[in-house]
C-alpha cells in the first residue's frame, strides 16, 4: 500500500473486505504515534496510555464503517480518544471511591515517579503545570501546545465554540507559567 | 488552517517562556519496536475476540455500533427485516383477510362514471367536481331515530313521577321505630306508680328491678309450695338447717 494514501482511499478501502485489515493497519499505523502521544500526556502511565489505546482503535474498527467523512478523521481519531481518556479517568475516579482531584494527583505522582523525571528540566516542569488544570483547559492545552490542532479542529473534537477554547487556551499558558516560574 | 508558526506566536504573546528552548519536548519514553508492533498485536486482539465471539471478523462488525451497522447495509425492506428479526423475516408479508372474488371488479363499475367512462379511476368527472358542495348534505343517508323525542319525553316524566311517588309514599306511611327506654324516661315516677298499682304489681319508686321486694302473703306460699314434699325443700335449703320447719 502506497505511503500516501489518503484517509478517502483508506476508507475506501476499509469497506471492501478483501482489503479491510489491510486498510485498517495503515489507518492504525498512520496516527498511532499521535494519538499514543495525547492519550500518554493525559493518562502518564504507559500501562493505561497502551490499554485505552487498544480500546480506541477497537472502537474505531468496529465503527469506521459508519465513518461519515463530514469531518476529517484524525478529528474524528481524536475524539474517540480523549473520550476514551476521559472515561478511563471516570471509571478509575468510580473504583478507588475518589474524587477527581485525588485521581489528578495520583497522575502527579505517577510523574514523579517515571524512571526519567528529573525536576530540574523545563519539560517535566511543564508536565507537573499541566496536571494542575482544571480538565478542560488541560486537554486544550495538550491538543495546540503540542499536536498543535487548529481551533476549528480542536471546536469539532471537544464540541465547543472557538472562543471558548481560545478563552481556555490562553488561561491554560498563563497558569501554566505562572507554575513554572514559581517552582 | 493555522500554521505552527502562527501557534508560537500566539504563545509568545500569552506565556513566552513556555515558547524556550526545550520545554517542549516530550519528556517520556517507550519501549523501542513498540510502535512497530502495536498494530499486529491490535489485528491479533481483534481477530482473537472474533472467534471468541463465533464470527468473521471481517464481515460482520460488533460490539456497540451493531444496530447502525444493521441500518448501514439496509439494500431494500426485506434485507431489512432479516437483519432485525429473522422471524420476521421467514412469516413473509402474506395478507390473511380475503374478499368474495370479483370484489373489486364489481366496485369498479359501481362508481357514478357513467357519462364519463373514458375517465381514469384517479380522475374526477367535471360536473361531480362543480357539484360537489352542492351535493355534500345528500352524500350521506338520511338518519332515522327509533324512538321521537315526544315519546322519550313522556316516558322520562313518568319514571320520574313514580319515584317522586314512591318516596313520598313511604315517607307518609312509615312511622319511626320508637325507643322504649325513651317513652320511658318521658313518664313520671307517680304515673308508673299509679300504673302498677291499677295492675296489681307492688313496686316501690327509687328501687330498681334488682332489688326490688315483692310481698308474698302465708296463703300465696302455701299455693305455690303445695305439690312440694318436705324432702325436696330440705334438699333446697342444705344449707339453712336451723330454720327447717314444717311448710305444707
Amino acid at each position: 500500500m502506497a505511503e500516501q494514501t489518503t484517509d478517502t482511499e483508506l476508507l475506501a478501502l476499509f469497506r471492501e473486505p478483501a482489503t479491510k485489515e489491510k486498510a485498517f493497519t495503515e489507518i492504525v499505523k498512520k496516527y498511532q504515534e499521535r494519538l499514543y502521544w495525547h492519550i500518554r500526556r493525559m493518562l502518564v502511565d504507559h500501562e493505561d496510555s497502551n490499554d485505552t489505546m487498544q480500546n480506541v482503535f477497537i472502537r474505531v474498527w468496529n465503527a469506521l464503517s459508519n465513518f461519515r467523512e463530514d469531518a476529517q478523521l484524525y478529528t474524528w481519531l481524536y475524539r474517540i480518544a480523549t473520550n476514551e481518556c476521559l472515561s478511563f479517568l471516570e471509571q478509575k475516579k468510580k473504583k478507588a471511591s475518589v474524587s477527581l482531584s485525588e485521581v489528578e494527583s495520583g497522575l502527579t505522582n505517577k510523574i514523579q515517579a517515571d524512571k526519567d523525571f528529573d525536576p530540574a528540566k523545563l519539560e517535566w516542569k511543564l508536565q507537573l503545570a499541566i496536571q494542575q488544570l482544571p480538565e478542560k483547559q488541560r486537554i486544550v492545552f495538550m491538543l495546540r501546545y503540542y499536536d498543535e490542532m487548529p481551533y476549528e479542529e480542536m471546536s469539532r473534537v471537544l464540541e465547543t465554540s472557538e472562543g471558548a477554547l481560545k478563552a481556555s487556551y490562553h488561561h491554560a499558558a498563563k497558569k501554566i507559567e505562572d507554575f513554572i516560574l514559581n517552582h | 488552517m493555522e500554521t505552527p508558526n502562527q501557534i508560537l506566536t500566539e504563545l509568545q504573546e500569552i506565556a513566552p517562556s513556555l515558547t524556550r528552548e526545550g520545554i517542549s519536548r516530550n519528556p517520556y519514553s517507550i519501549t523501542s519496536g513498540y510502535f512497530e508492533s502495536f498494530s499486529e498485536n491490535l489485528i491479533s486482539r481483534i481477530r482473537m475476540e472474533a472467534a471468541a465471539l463465533g464470527i468473521d471478523p471481517l464481515h460482520v462488525s460488533y460490539g456497540t455500533d451493531t444496530e447502525g451497522d444493521i441500518y448501514n447495509n439496509i439494500t431494500d425492506a426485506s434485507d431489512e427485516i432479516a437483519g432485525i428479526s429473522p422471524l420476521l423475516a421467514s412469516i413473509k408479508n402474506k395478507n390473511p383477510y380475503q374478499v368474495s372474488p370479483g370484489f373489486f371488479e364489481s366496485w369498479k363499475t359501481n362508481l357514478p362514471l357513467t357519462e364519463n367512462s373514458n375517465l381514469t379511476p384517479t380522475e374526477i368527472p367535471l360536473s361531480a367536481s362543480k357539484s360537489v358542495s352542492s351535493h355534500k348534505t345528500n352524500s350521506s343517508g338520511r338518519l332515522v331515530s327509533m324512538f321521537s323525542n315526544k315519546i322519550i319525553r313522556y316516558a322520562v316524566a313518568a319514571c320520574l313521577i313514580a319515584i317522586l311517588g314512591t318516596t313520598v309514599y313511604h315517607y307518609a306511611t312509615i312511622t319511626p321505630a320508637v325507643d322504649p327506654i325513651k317513652g320511658l324516661t318521658a313518664i313520671s315516677d307517680q304515673d308508673m306508680a299509679n300504673y302498677l298499682d291499677a295492675a296489681d304489681i307492688h313496686w316501690t319508686p327509687g328501687i330498681n328491678s334488682e332489688t326490688a321486694v315483692v310481698d308474698f302473703s302465708d296463703i300465696d306460699i302455701h299455693e305455690l309450695l303445695s305439690n312440694i314434699s318436705d324432702t325436696e325443700l330440705e334438699q333446697y335449703f342444705p344449707a339453712l338447717p336451723e330454720q327447717k320447719g314444717t311448710v305444707n
